[in-house]
């Protein structure tokens, strides 16, 4: 792809000490690096900043490089889980870069567009990546997003539970534009954290 | 108050401005120079410049293609004569400029036959010489509104946008047209870079992929010069001005009826690619090794937004041609508290810490003998502040800076500290994003302590300098000249009354650019240049300034004054800094020279507060 030679080595790519491995923090409150990876323009900063901020915006804004993002949530058995986000840019040029986010990540959430037959395509794409050079154990969660456009469906429901089924994947499909299924998503990931203790 | 004593030589140019201080003579001279040039200026009628050729090919180079006219037939060849046939032996300026600019200028309500094809730049109205497309085009003089369609404003919609608001909104316009609708071939400038293929892979205005047999058509004639062992730099086609670059497999090519100067054209063009380079580095290169039919346009998405920013900026930053930056008016130690800090996360590891408002520094350093172009500077801010994104939330992205290094990304850590102040933290090493993260907490917590972030947001409610407030007292300057942001309400002194509107003797605007700190300082706009039509005929006019000051051909100059029915235009350069002043049109020639001396004594008074000083030396 493009000029993946001169970014950064598979190998060195590897974003900062502070995140040691995955999920950490004592038991009841967790701490999880959080990368969003997909097609350009299917909506991860529309999702982040739905659960992040509580807002929509619907210009669209491109990212660049990748953005960060936090935020806590606190589950029912009184744990909290602080989600450390990289939102990644879905342009091309980035998809190099891509190790340098989702290297020591703890979950990753792949995301489509139910109206875009490409773009679950290339979500296919960043599983079968994720499989190969993702930490191991890292929760994967394949997100169908913009269902509230269901009269443009192009990718069907069942395609996305069978293909998460398929590689043992969480899958949901979301709308950041109505706020559905946002707080679902992030709330179920937080639940199949593995838990040290 | 204007007479032969205040433009005596003393006081035109005090022995501690000028350069040549040793040779008192020169500054007799110049002053000689300029008096004798006023009493030529009426004698300069626009007639006198002969229409110009309506096609002309410049090929660089000593191999000689047969056919090719020469470079300079057009209307600049008539700047040329003019200024080859006052020439004095032995003297270094060449004020009789005078009368060539005028012949552009002029037309634009005299209706002078000979100049039609001259005439354009900010005008649209139906009486622009032709309306085909740029092949059409034979500069005949009356082939005026044939079809009734006029020239369509380059940046139309930005005027409009910003009679309302004065905001200008990024991003790609009319991606509905190709080269056969009429509406895109009358725009005014156009910007294309394809590769050496002839794929398209930018185009300022339509869709790329519906451009391809235009592409295709330009790259063809680049290739038949290449192909017999030249190069083509630009083809002059009746008012329009085809301009061409060639860095290796990527061409880029601007199309202008502007009347800029090829010089100015050719600026921009590089300043396009360095942004690509920005984006992508030159490794890009390899991909065509690799393919000679290699796409590039997947790997440039979603940045339309970045190089229409850039290309927009070409019309109103005076950055994009002088070369240098500026900086946020402060006072000195608020700006050495914003510096300090930063300074301190330098040696911590960080490549460059920048901190804008803008487009304009509020300080920045660099790790150990590491130097940042303007250039560089005037591209990282373009690319942060045209990607909305940044200011959603704090990011980390590959950049690369052409001019630093044009074969490596550098990562930057961006993040706006409010809604226009934003800091860039650059490093050479990809996993530093949390100790980036680390030095931004650590910058913004003393920013805020030390109230700099509050005095950026005033000065920036504040504004820049204004011609009012010009010291008009020079025995003054130094102990009572005004600061920023106050003695505003001071009711003119004796000088302001012998101005028309704007500041003293008739000052409207000036620029001034120090050589060595490689920083420039201009004045805001006031009245008369309200309108952002006037403020982009200035701008042009002072590109066209500095091109015909640098040209390597006629010049370099010392000093030029120039009058047409628009304005003075004043332009002085030293070793040490660059004056371009605009007067209103009648203002007194020896007035405007002791204003512009004012002007250069009050920017030394007030240097700490306009400029960055102290920061690591500038080496390239």
């Amino acid at each position: 792809m493009g000029c993946s030679s001169s970014l950064p080595d598979r190998n060195t790519g590897r974003l900062g000490a502070s995140l040691e491995d995955s999920a950490s923090a004592d038991s009841k409150n967790l701490r999880a690096k959080l990368v969003l990876l997909g097609d350009s323009g299917v909506g991860k900063s529309c999702i982040v900043l739905r659960f992040v901020r509580g807002q929509f915006d619907p210009t669209s804004k491109v990212t660049v490089g990748a953005s960060f993002l936090s935020q806590t949530i606190a589950l029912q058995d009184s744990t909290t889980v602080k989600f450390e986000i990289w939102d990644t840019a879905g342009q091309e040029r980035y998809a190099a870069l891509a190790p340098l986010y989702y290297r020591g990540a703890a979950v990753a959430v792949v995301v489509y567009d139910i109206t875009v037959p490409e773009s679950f395509n290339k979500a296919q794409y960043w599983v079968k990546e994720l499989q190969k050079h993702g930490s191991p154990g890292i929760v994967m969660a394949l997100v169908g997003n913009k269902a509230d456009l269901h009269e443009s469906r192009k990718v069907s429901v069942q395609d996305g539970v069978d293909y998460a089924e398929k590689n043992g994947m969480f899958f949901i499909e979301t709308s950041a534009k109505t706020a559905d299924n946002i707080n679902q998503l992030f709330e179920e990931i937080a639940k199949r954290l593995p838990r040290t203790s | 108050m204007d007479s032969a004593d205040d433009a005596g030589p003393n006081s035109v140019f005090p022995s501690s401005v000028q350069p040549d201080q040793q040779n008192p003579s020169v500054s007799e001279r110049i002053d000689d120079r300029l008096k004798r040039v006023s009493l030529v200026d009426t004698d300069a009628l626009p007639g006198d410049a002969p229409p110009p050729a309506p096609h002309a090919i410049d090929v660089d180079s000593h191999a000689g293609v047969n056919g090719v006219l020469d470079a300079r037939s057009g209307s600049e060849g008539n700047d040329k004569r003019e200024e080859d046939g006052g020439e004095a032996p032995g003297d270094v300026l060449l004020p009789q400029l005078v009368g060539a600019e005028h012949a552009f200028e002029v037309t634009r309500s005299s209706s002078d036959a000979g100049l039609r094809d001259n005439f354009e730049i900010e005008v649209e109205e139906p009486s622009s010489p032709s309306s085909s497309g740029y092949a059409g085009e034979r500069g005949s003089s009356n082939a005026t509104t044939s079809t009734g369609i006029e020239e369509v404003g380059e940046d139309e919609i930005v005027e409009a946008d910003a009679a309302d608001s004065s905001v200008w909104t990024p991003g790609k316009r009319h991606v509905d047209e190709d080269d056969g609708s009429i509406s895109w071939r009358k725009r005014k400038k156009h910007f294309f870079v394809l590769s050496h293929s002839g794929k398209p892979i930018y185009s300022r205005y339509g869709d790329e992929h519906r451009l391809a047999g235009f592409s295709a058509t330009l790259q063809a004639i680049i290739s038949f010069v290449q192909n017999g062992g030249d190069r083509v730099n630009f083809v002059r086609a009746g008012n329009h001005q085809v301009v061409f670059l060639v860095k290796g497999p990527i061409y880029l090519v601007c199309i202008s009826c502007t009347e800029e100067p090829y010089e100015a054209l050719k600026g921009q063009l590089e300043l396009l690619y360095g942004q690509m380079l920005l984006i992508l580095t030159r490794s890009v290169n390899r991909c065509f090794e690799r393919n000679p039919k290699f796409d590039m346009t997947p790997l440039l998405g979603g940045t339309d937004a970045v190089f229409s920013s850039l290309i927009h900026s070409f019309s109103w930053n005076p950055a994009t041609f002088l070369h240098a930056y500026t900086c946020l008016p402060l006072a000195y130690p608020t700006r050495q508290a914003a510096g300090a800090i930063l300074q301190d996360v330098a040696d911590s590891g960080v490549l460059f810490a920048i901190l804008m408002c803008r487009h304009k520094v509020i300080s920045l350093v660099g790790a150990q003998k590491s130097s940042l172009h303007p250039d560089d500077m005037l591209l990282l801010a373009n690319f942060v502040l045209s990607s909305e994104s940044f200011r959603t939330s704090e990011s980390f992205s590959p950049i690369c800076l052409p001019r630093y290094n044009p074969m490596a990304f550098l990562y930057a850590y961006v993040h706006y500290l409010d809604v226009d102040t934003y800091l860039v933290l650059l490093t050479t090493s990809s996993d530093s994003f949390y100790h980036l993260k680390d030095c931004r907490i650590r910058i913004e917590t003393v920013l805020l302590k030390s109230n700099v972030l509050s005095e950026v947001q005033k000065s920036v409610l504040d504004g820049g300098l204004h011609v009012d407030d010009l010291p008009v007292d020079s025995s003054t300057s130094g102990s009572l000249s005004p600061h920023l942001g106050q003695d505003r309400s001071i009711p003119g002194s004796p000088d302001r009354s012998l101005s028309g509107i704007g500041g003293p003797g008739g000052l409207w605007h000036f620029i001034y650019r120090s050589i060595y700190l490689d920083q420039y300082v201009s004045s805001d706009f006031s009245s008369p240049i309200n309108s952002p039509k006037q403020q982009k005929r200035l701008y042009r006019a002072y590109q066209k300034l500095y091109a015909s000051m640098h040209s390597r051909e006629t010049g370099p100059y010392k000093t030029q004054f120039r009058r047409d029915e628009n304005s003075v235009l004043l332009c002085w350069i030293t070793q040490d800094f660059e004056l371009y002043a605009a007067f209103d049109p009648l203002a007194d020639k020896a007035l405007a020279i002791k204003i512009c001396n004012r002007v250069c004594q009050w920017v030394r008074d007030i240097e700490n507060e306009i400029f960055l000083l102290g920061a690591s030396p500038f080496s390239w």
